[in-house]
This record gives C-alpha cells, structure tokens and sequence, in this order.
C-alpha cells in the first residue's frame, strides 16, 4: 500500500512510452482511423491532378499563342483530339479542373466528419467516463494529495489532449509524410535536379522546429503550472470571501493576486519571443526554396528545359503546400507536448492502483448482526503513526460513543469501517470477517454514514435523501426525512422534497444540512451506522431533535458516534477514549467518571453546571 | 428521477449571439492596450507594411516569371531572384515583431483584464457569492479570457492583414486585367453568403456546446468534491451513468458543429477551384482570340494572386467565427466586471474612529431579499464591552444580525450604529479593520498555520503570533502539529482537524485585536478538552471587547450580558440568563431542553 503523492518526476513515463500507448489506444479505432487516412491520400492525389492540369492550360495557351514555345505534356497521355479548337481544349481543361475539385469538395467533408465523428464522437466520449468512473473509485488519499481543479482538469482539458494526440497529431503527422512523398515524388518527375536544389533547404527548417521545440517545452510546462497556482489563488480568494471581507483583507488578496498575475505573464513573455522568431524564421527558409525556383528554376526554364506552366507554376503551388505541411510540423511537435503532457495526466489516473479492492470471491453473508472487533489496528497516512494499537470490541446494536482531544484519530477510527483506508496493520473484523474480504460497495451498503461537514450536491432535496438508493420510493424519502426530524422543515421550503439545493438553489442551514445528511444515512437500513461527530454544526435548540432521530435509528443496529455531549455519551453502551492515537480509557460514561483521567476532567469543564445535576 | 446532479444554466452564462455587438466589445477589449499604446502603434504599422508586401510578394513571383524568365534572360533572373529575397527577408524580418508585439499585447492585455476582475470581485458584496457558482468565476478568469486573449493576440491582426491583402491583390488584379477581375468578383459574394450562413450554424452549435459542456463542468466539480459522499453511499455507478450521458450529450453538439464545418469548409475551398477553372478557359479565351490578346503572363499573375484575394475570404470567415467565440468570453468577463454591487459605501464615507464598541440597533427591518424580510424590528443597544449572545432556532435570523453587524448586508429599513455612526455612512475597511469573525465553518488559506493566524496583519511577527496562540492556551496544540506554525494547511485545510482548524481562526481573530469580535459559535466540533481551554482564553478576550455569539453553548449564554431570544426575525426576549429563566417562557423552555439533552 503506497502513498498517492503528487507524480514523481523521476518514475515518470516517458514521451516514447507514452506515444506507444497513445497508439495502443487508439488502436481499438484503427478502421476509422484508416478510413480517414485513405481519405487524405486520395485529397492529395486530386490535389496534384488539379494542379497539374492548370499548369497543362497555362502551358497549351503558351504554345498556340507564343511560337516557338514547349508542346504541353499531356497528363497520362490524354492529349486532346487534334481536331478541337484551343478554345475547346481549354473548356475542356476547365471543366476537369472544376469536375476534380468538385470530388476534392466531397472526399473533404468526408475525411472531416469522420474525423471528427472518430474523436469526438467516440474517443472523448469513451475515455472521459472511463477517466471519471477511475476517478470515482480511487481512494481518499488521491483526493488528499491533489488540488480539486486539478483533478477535474484531467477529465476535461485532459481528456481533449488526448483526443488532440489523434487529429492533431497523429493524423497531421501522417498528412504531411504523405503529402511530402506525394509532392516531391510529384517534383522529381518534372525535373530531378530542380526538385534536390529546391529541397536542400529543407532539412534546415526541419532542424530549426526541432530546437525550437526542445526550448519551449519546458516553458510551456511552467506556463502550466504558474497558471495554476493562479486558478488556486482565485479560488481560494473566492472560498475565503467571508473572511477576507470580515478582516478588510481585500487589498492584501488584491496584491497576491497581482502577483501571481504578473508572474504568468512574464514567464510568457520569454515564449513569446522565442514564438515570434520561429515563424518567421521558418517562413524564411521555406521561402528559400522560391527563390532557388525562380533563379534556377527560371534558368531551366529560359533554356526551355522545363515548361513554363507544369514546371515553373506548378512548383512553386507545390512548394508552397510543402511550407505550409513544413510549419505544420511545429504545430504538430507543439500539440505533440500539449496532447503527451495531457495523456499523461489521464494515464496517471487510469493507473492509480485503486487502493481500496474487493476480493475475487467476497464474503458474502446473508445478513450482517453488526458485531464489531478492531485487532490491534494501526494506521498512519505514510509518516506518523495516526491510531496505535486500537483493540476493542463491541457487540450487535451496541452504541459507541468515541472521545477524545482535537487530532486524536476519531476520525481516523470512523474512516477505517467502511474502508475509506486500510489500516496499516492489524485488522478489523465484522461478524467475525475481515473487511477486506467483502465485497467493498456491499460493506458500504450496509453502513450509514453521516459526517462531520455534510456535503449536499446540487439536487433536490429527495434526491439528495435517496443519494445511496436513487430507485427509493417517495414513501421510503419520507420515512428517512422523519427519522432525522428533517419532514417539518422539508415540507416548509418553497417546493417540498423537490425543492432544488446546492449553489444555485436553496440554502440550508447547517443543522438542516446535517439532518439531511442524516436521512441520506438511515435511508439504506444499514446494520451499521457511523456517525462522525453529527451534531456539530446544529445548534442546541434543534439538537435534542437530532439526538432524538440518532436515537430512533440506533434502533437494532451498531453505532460508532464521535461524540461531545454528555447526553449522548451517557446513551452509549461503550465510550472509547483516544489520545494521541492511543486508545487510553473505554467503558461506561458512569464507569469513566468514577476514574480519574481525560474523560472525567473534559467533562467537568465542559459544563460543569450540567454534569453535576446530570451525573447525580 | 431525471435530474440527478444537473445544473441548471443561469443567465449570465446565455449570451445570444445574433445579439452580439462584437465591434463594442472588441473596442473595449482593445481600451485596455491604452497602456501599452506603443506596442499597439508599432501593431498597426507592422499589420500594414504586412497587408501590403504579401501580395507584392506574390506580385513579384508572377512579374519575374512572365519577365526574365519568358524572355530567358538569365542575368535579369538572378537579379530578379535576389530582389524577390532581399523582400521576402524584410517581410519576414517584420513578422517576427509582428506576432512577438500580438502575443505581448494579449498578454498584456489579459492580464490588466483578469486583475480589474478580481479587484472588482474583491469589491462585490457578500450578496454576490451567495448567488454565483465558483465554477463560473473560474470560467471567467480562465476559458473566458483565454479566447478573448486568442481574440487579441491572433484573431484581430490576422484579420486585418488578410482584408489588406485582399484588397491590396484585389487592386493588382484590377490593373493587370479587369475582365478577369470581374469574373473572381462575382463569385465572392457566393463565398460570403455560405460563410453567413454556415457561421451562424456553427456558432449557435458551439453555444450549445458550451453549455452542455459547462453542465458537464459543474457536474465533475460537484463529483470530486462530494467524492466521500459519493464513495460512502456507493453511488458510482450511478454517478457514472449518468456523466456519461452527460458527456454524450455534449459530443452531439460537437459533432453538430464539426459536420458543419465539414459541409461548409470544403464548398469554399469548391469556390476557389471554381475560380480557377474560369481562369483557365476565360483568360486562355482572352489570350487565344486574336482580337483580345492579353498576354499569356496574366493566366500566371492571377493563378498567384487570386489565392491572396479567396483566401482571406475563408480566413476572415473563420476568424469572425473565432471572434464571436473570443466576444461571447469578453461579453461574460465584461458581464461580471459590470456587476454592479448592490450597495457601495457612499463616496463620501467617512473613516470610523477608534470604536468604543456601541451597538444598536433601531426598527431595524432586513431581508436579502427585501421582500421577504427575515428580521422584524429589531431593537437593541449593546453597550461597549458587552457580551450579546443570540438564541433562537435555525432560521431565526440570529446569523443575518451577526452579518448586519459585520456589515456584509445593509439593514432594509430602520438604522444600525456604531458609538453612534450610522453604518450606512462610514467606509466599511475602517470597520472590518476593527473587528474580528469566527465563522462556524473555518475557513483557512494555502500556507502555513502561521500565515493563517497573521492573515489579516501580516506584517505581525511569528513571536507575536505566539503570545496570541499562547494567550488562547493553545500553542501546545500548534507545537504538536507536524512542522509545528510552520505547517502546511491544505486545500481547505486537508491536513488539520475541524478542531486544529477551528483554533487556527480563533487564533486568527485575536490577532487582530478587534474591537468588536462576532463568533458564530461552533465551539461543537472542537473537542471537549480544548474547548474548556478556549471558554477560558475567550473570557479574558472579551473583556472590553463588544461580542456577538450566536451560541450554541450553555457556558456562553450564561455568561453573556445580554441575552437576544430570536424566532421568525423578531427579538421574543431579552435579558439575562438568571432574568429570562425567572420570566419561565422561550428561553426556559430552550433551556430545558438543552440541559435534558446536554
């Protein structure tokens, strides 16, 4: 069981490794994929036709108007009948070139929608519910270790890179070898020594993305991360409103903002520039080529070794899609980061061990009686140890009241039932079985939880009560809402159980948040119920209410409750003590205020009106 | 059940784009590069030498082919070939500050944007983050203004230099052949009327998008941050479901907008073949008619140049489509800059003296919406000093009195002083510097514990910050902590307990030595232990300070000097502990029932 801490550096895949499993996964769509690269290859082929017949027609009228000009060379041989007027000739070029285009026009939209049909439609429709389904599954520590932002990030912007790593690079990368044989192909059987001079600049433009790539990359990853801590800041800034406003603080946050501001734009200042000198460096170059076409090209063709029209015109349309498909190389190193840098934030998800597994053949029993026993459980979150030795037990429909100093593992001891950790060491038995060895949805099923800050989504009322059991009857809603003494209040708001909450609905108080998140708990009829300290952010008028519900739906179960409250810990049939970790005292509230210790002392402070006339 | 986890959009993500006034908004976007007024100026020189020297270039390509090369001289070739790159090393000399000048003025750009916005949301009352997403903010500050600096950096430069190009090959075709010209001029109005409608296609495709997209957004926020819900009641592969329909819904529009596109694309790029083909059998009819007999040269000049002309049309159509999508992020981010707070303090504010403490409150009447007034003439006067504690049952209003008093929200009608100053009328920094607030949730901030207890007087030393934590009794608490004040408080705290987190603001709030200290008590969830200790430290606190508690707990109540008994907005009854039992009624009864379950 390791940690989840943010990705090492170190162990991290690299580009290689990451591109073969790019492939992989898009290896599943290869039909598709094919589909649309034999559109491109036909695209390309009429792309030449097309040009080729033009400089054919620059070329005919040449030679019928200008004596002494170069016979045109007919493409595949199909002069034209000899007994066609020119002007019949050119109608005749004009209506191919028109009829190529037309074909050009349809294999377009086609290879356009089907790739777009293959990355949007099924792609990032299949990996972002398969990167949010991970993510629902991992264990808490991930959720601990990683800024929320971050993590639905990977489900969006993330999850586009990788589609990116599709379209933008894999199927742009075949687009430009292709085109690139096709066209010099295409150039060599017009002149061998026109087409090696016009591309001997070419490994220089080559050579120049390649560096350019290698020193933006980094930056860019930096771009990221500044852009980041910017979005954290914001964030923040707007969670803490209350406090910020409360204290006068905004010029304070005013300022940290500013710099985290400033510091991505000048970080991006030094891309810019780097940014700024590639294309036109680049532009340069490639235009280099045209130069070396119209001086030697021209020369060539003075001395009527080439045509002026399928030489000279044709070239220089070619070597101008051959720039565009050159710059498009850095377009592609430059999606190829982007999309990899994505990619490996969705593989990063989709590898996360999920730590918290059931067993091939789980456990499972009829009907759980909810005996409880902790075998000398240890647990720690990778540095100090958080529970030590924790050993007790407690018998079916027994209520445990656990107490103990700020930080002293309540919590800790409430996670580790429905096993949102592991314990380090030891192991904690129900009905005399392992945890771990049933089936972890089903162990959940049948605990209730409710804890210390409830947590409402953005929904109804009845569906937030039927949160664990979206099938519940409105009977069954009601039932749960009246346990938890939340029907008066539910039936007062503007629309009932439909009402909607969240934050563009309704606002609950804190007491009747919790006592929702009460019914979402015993809506499941759990044999076990945990709650983690539920009464504190309800207030004392509307908590008797509360300790009423709680104790209705004890009723014939097992009960773990971080508790305060004399009342309550006078209810449990066991209190456990935790100090630093350490299980220091257990027994009856009475047993443990006849005993000199902690639980004696807090009490006797905490009220001391009340524990008098309460104890006697 | 249908709906499980939406959101519902609200209004100020609907921008309609037919109703867009992109000229207004850019003009704005563009109000912010006044400061950077010589990089925008070198721009506009640049974009024109720019709109200008690429159809030369083409113009150049096409004169030397149907000069020296016809005519074979090859001396006048060389020549020509290195004047064509002596232009193209200028051209591309001058890009390089082109897109280096954009792309900083963007940034710039963006960045003076996103600093006015959160200054402006610093400045928003409390009202406004009751009602809008953090979601949407983000949205703001992130996607919004990157397509606006997208807007910035490409859209409005290339823009330009593609309608001067087309002009400039436009008035070079004109001179070289009218006719011909005439014949590529009838077909643009072709071009432009598919770019009209297909544009409005895709950009009403791209709207629903993006608010099917934002659905799925607000949905995974809501997802990560209940994830222990989520996990505890099993609902995965609900959840699951149901975000899969969800991002299905959303690829249908992607996949509307990419078939549009896929139609629309292709039939331009039909248009300008079209041309070609005119060419051909037009300008070779004009060459080979005897009567006519334009040189053979125009069919080359206008193959070059004719792409600088139907180029731009598809660019610009393009680029309008990605000018709307950077006008509809202006329009949001604008949107929220113009949110107007529903009150300021008045231009005239005065600064609030040192306060005694003086609190009262007159027929003070107060909603939040003032409709559905939540607190009824409400009449007290606390004296400076006093300890008021607040009864009553949830939505009795004792939190709108504490947020009254903080000055979050204006009261309605009737008046609120402090030491005698109407609230309306003094600056609200020159209180909130004077007083002090425990939330019942503890709110704390990326950074040390340190940090968090100094926040609102950061330049207090940590020896300071000590004597407070140790003046609350709780610097062994702090100590125990991994790296002790030095440790790291997560994102929303991660790393303390609710308790450890709840000591870090009591400590934070003494820190400031208010004069008026507001504790919306949730002494609850700090044990038993510790709480005795701050019960204590917070008696010798509140002396001399005025307090408000909305109290949860019996010792407070006791102790407070005036007791305010709420129920359904209105001050039932008031006194102190000892009166009110004596008077046997709603705090009687409170009180039996809170000692019965205590």
């Amino acid at each position: 069981m390791s940690p989840v801490s943010p990705p090492a550096r170190e162990d991290e895949a690299s580009d290689g490794e990451l591109i073969w499993r790019l492939i992989a996964l898009i290896w599943s769509y290869r039909t598709e994929f094919l589909q649309v690269v034999i559109y491109q290859i036909a695209l390309l082929v009429l792309v030449l036709a097309g040009l080729r017949l033009t400089g054919v027609g620059i070329d005919y009228v040449r030679f019928v108007v200008q004596p002494g000009a170069p016979v045109p060379h007919w493409p595949l041989g199909l002069a034209p009948p000899a007994e066609w007027k020119p002007m019949q000739v050119m109608l005749a070029i004009g209506l191919a070139v028109f009829g190529l285009a037309a074909v050009r026009a349809l294999l377009t939209y086609l290879a356009q929608s089907s790739m777009n049909m293959l990355t949007q439609g099924r792609i990032v429709v299949d990996l972002r519910p398969r990167v949010y389904d991970k993510l629902q599954r991992l264990s808490f520590r991930f959720f601990d270790a990683n800024a929320s932002s971050s993590i639905i990030n990977r489900v969006t912007g993330d999850v586009q890179s990788v589609r990116m790593f599709v379209d933008q690079v894999l199927m742009q990368t075949i687009i430009v070898l292709v085109s690139f044989a096709a066209y010099v192909g295409f150039m060599l059987s017009v002149n061998v020594r026109l087409t090696v001079a016009c591309l001997v600049v070419t490994p220089l433009i080559w050579l120049c993305s390649t560096i350019f790539a290698r020193a933006v990359h980094p930056a860019y990853r930096r771009n990221r991360e500044l852009m980041d801590a910017l979005v954290q800041r914001l964030v923040e800034s707007i969670r803490g409103i209350p406090v910020i406003k409360a204290y006068g603080c905004e010029e304070g946050e005013i300022r940290r903002f500013r710099q985290a501001n400033d510091l991505v734009r000048d970080q991006q200042h030094w891309i810019f520039r780097r940014l700024a000198a590639y294309n036109p460096t680049v532009g340069f170059l490639s235009q280099a080529t045209l130069f070396v076409l119209l001086g030697y090209g021209g020369y060539l063709a003075a001395r009527g070794e080439i045509p002026i029209g399928t030489g000279l015109v044709v070239f220089a349309a070619i070597l101008q899609q051959l720039a565009a498909q050159i710059s498009n190389i850095a377009n592609i190193a430059n999606s190829m980061h982007q999309s990899l840098r994505g990619a490996r934030r969705v593989f990063d998800i989709l590898d996360e061990p999920v730590e918290i597994q059931s067993p091939v053949v789980p456990a499972r029993p009829e009907t759980i009686v909810g005996r409880v026993r902790f075998e000398h459980v240890w647990f720690d979150h990778g540095q100090n140890p958080v529970l030590q030795d924790i050993d007790f037990a407690v018998e079916p429909g027994q209520c445990v009241a656990i107490v103990g100093p700020t930080g002293s593992g309540k919590s800790s001891v409430m996670s580790l039932l429905p096993r949102f950790y592991d314990p380090t060491d030891g192991r904690i038995l129900l009905d005399g079985i392992d945890l771990r060895e049933f089936d972890v949805d089903d162990l959940r099923r049948r605990i209730g939880i409710v804890f210390q800050e409830s947590f409402l989504f953005s929904s109804t009322v009845a569906e937030n009560i039927a949160f664990g059991h979206p099938e519940a009857s409105g009977e069954l809603i009601e039932k749960a809402a009246r346990i938890a003494a939340a029907h008066d209040f539910i039936t007062d708001l503007p629309r009932g159980y439909d009402t909607v909450l969240g934050e563009t609905g309704i606002g609950l108080s804190g007491g009747q948040k919790q006592r929702l998140a009460i019914a979402r708990a015993v809506l499941l009829n759990p044999p076990l119920l945990v709650l983690d300290d539920p009464t504190a952010a309800v207030d004392p008028g509307t908590e008797h209410e509360i300790a009423a519900a709680i104790e209705a739906a004890m009723a014939g179960r097992t009960t773990f409750i971080v508790a305060h409250r004399p009342a309550m810990l006078r209810r449990a049939d066991m209190v456990i003590v935790l100090e630093h970790g350490r299980l220091v005292q257990t027994g009856t509230h009475e047993d443990l205020m006849a005993r000199e210790g902690y639980y004696c002392n807090a009490l006797e402070i905490q009220n001391p009106g009340t524990a008098e006339g309460l104890v006697s | 059940m249908k709906r499980r986890l939406t959101i519902a959009p609200t209004a100020d993500d609907e921008i309609d784009q037919s109703s867009l006034d992109v000229f207004g908004l850019l003009r704005r976007v563009f109000s912010y590069a006044r400061p950077h007024a010589r990089a925008r100026n070198h721009l506009i020189g640049l974009v024109i030498f720019r709109s200008a020297a690429l159809p030369a270039l083409a113009w150049a390509l096409g004169a030397i082919i149907n000069g020296p090369i016809q005519s074979g001289n090859v001396s006048a070739i060389l020549l020509a070939t290195l004047g064509f790159a002596a232009l193209a090393a200028v051209v591309q000399y001058g890009f390089y500050f082109r897109i280096r000048f954009a792309l900083e003025l963007g940034e710039a750009v963006i960045h003076d944007i996103r600093h006015a916005v959160f200054e402006h949301l610093m400045r928003l009352p409390m009202s406004f983050y009751n009602r809008t997403k953090l979601g949407r903010i983000i949205g703001r500050m992130t996607s919004d203004l990157d397509a606006v600096r997208v807007g910035v950096q490409d859209i409005v430069f290339v823009s330009i230099v593609q309608a001067g190009n087309m002009v400039v090959a436009a008035v070079l075709m004109l001179w070289c052949d009218w006719v011909l010209f005439s014949i590529m001029l009838a077909i643009a109005p072709v071009i432009w009327l598919l770019n009209r409608y297909f544009t409005r296609r895709i950009t009403e495709d791209q709207r629903k998008g993006q608010e099917s997209f934002s659905r799925v957004t607000a949905t995974l926020a809501e997802s990560v941050n209940g994830i222990r819900v989520t996990q505890g009641f099993v609902r995965q592969d609900v959840n699951a479901d149901y975000f899969r329909e969800l991002v299905a819904d959303h690829s249908r529009y992607s996949l509307g907008s990419g078939h549009t596109s896929a139609i629309f694309l292709p039939l331009l790029e039909l248009n300008s073949q079209f041309f070609i083909a005119m060419l051909l059998v037009v300008g070779g009819y004009r060459s080979l008619d005897p009567d006519i007999a334009r040189p053979v040269g125009d069919i080359v000049q206008f193959f070059f140049l004719s792409n600088l002309f139907f180029e731009p049309i598809k660019q610009l159509g393009s680029q309008y489509n990605n000018a709307l999508t950077a006008m509809v992020g202006a329009e949001r981010v604008f949107r929220l800059l113009d949110t107007r707070p529903e009150w300021t303090d008045p231009p005239d504010a005065r600064p609030l003296p040192h306060l005694a403490g003086q609190v009262e409150f007159r027929d003070l009447t107060f909603g939040y919406d003032p409709a559905r007034p939540v607190l009824r003439g409400i009449n007290f006067l606390a004296e400076p000093g006093s300890a008021i504690a607040l009864v009553g049952h949830t939505g009795s209003g004792k939190t709108s009195i504490i947020n009254l008093v903080a000055k979050m929200y204006l009261p309605t009608s009737g008046t609120l002083t402090l030491d005698g100053n109407d609230i309306t009328q003094i600056s609200s920094h020159s209180l909130h510097r004077q007083m002090a607030v425990v939330h019942q949730q503890s709110i704390l901030f990326e950074g040390t514990v340190l940090d968090n207890i100094r926040f609102a007087r950061p330049e207090a030393s940590v020896q300071m910050v000590i004597e407070t934590a140790r003046r609350l009794d709780c610097m062994d608490i702090f100590d125990a902590l991994p790296k002790g004040l030095y440790t790291q408080v997560g994102e929303a705290g991660a790393n303390l307990s609710a308790g450890q987190r709840q000591l870090v603001s009591f400590a934070r709030a003494l820190m400031v030595d208010p004069r008026i200290l507001i504790l919306d008590e949730a002494t609850s969830a700090i044990d038993a232990m510790t709480e005795a200790r701050i019960q204590r430290a917070l008696t010798t606190l509140l002396q001399g300070r005025t307090s408000f508690v909305v109290a949860h707990r019996l010792s407070t109540i006791r102790r407070a000097d005036l007791i305010l008994v709420l129920d359904h907005g209105q001050i039932v009854e008031r006194g102190t502990h000892a009166e009110l039992l004596n008077l046997g009624r709603v705090y009687a009864g409170l009180h039996r029932h809170f000692t019965q379950s205590a």
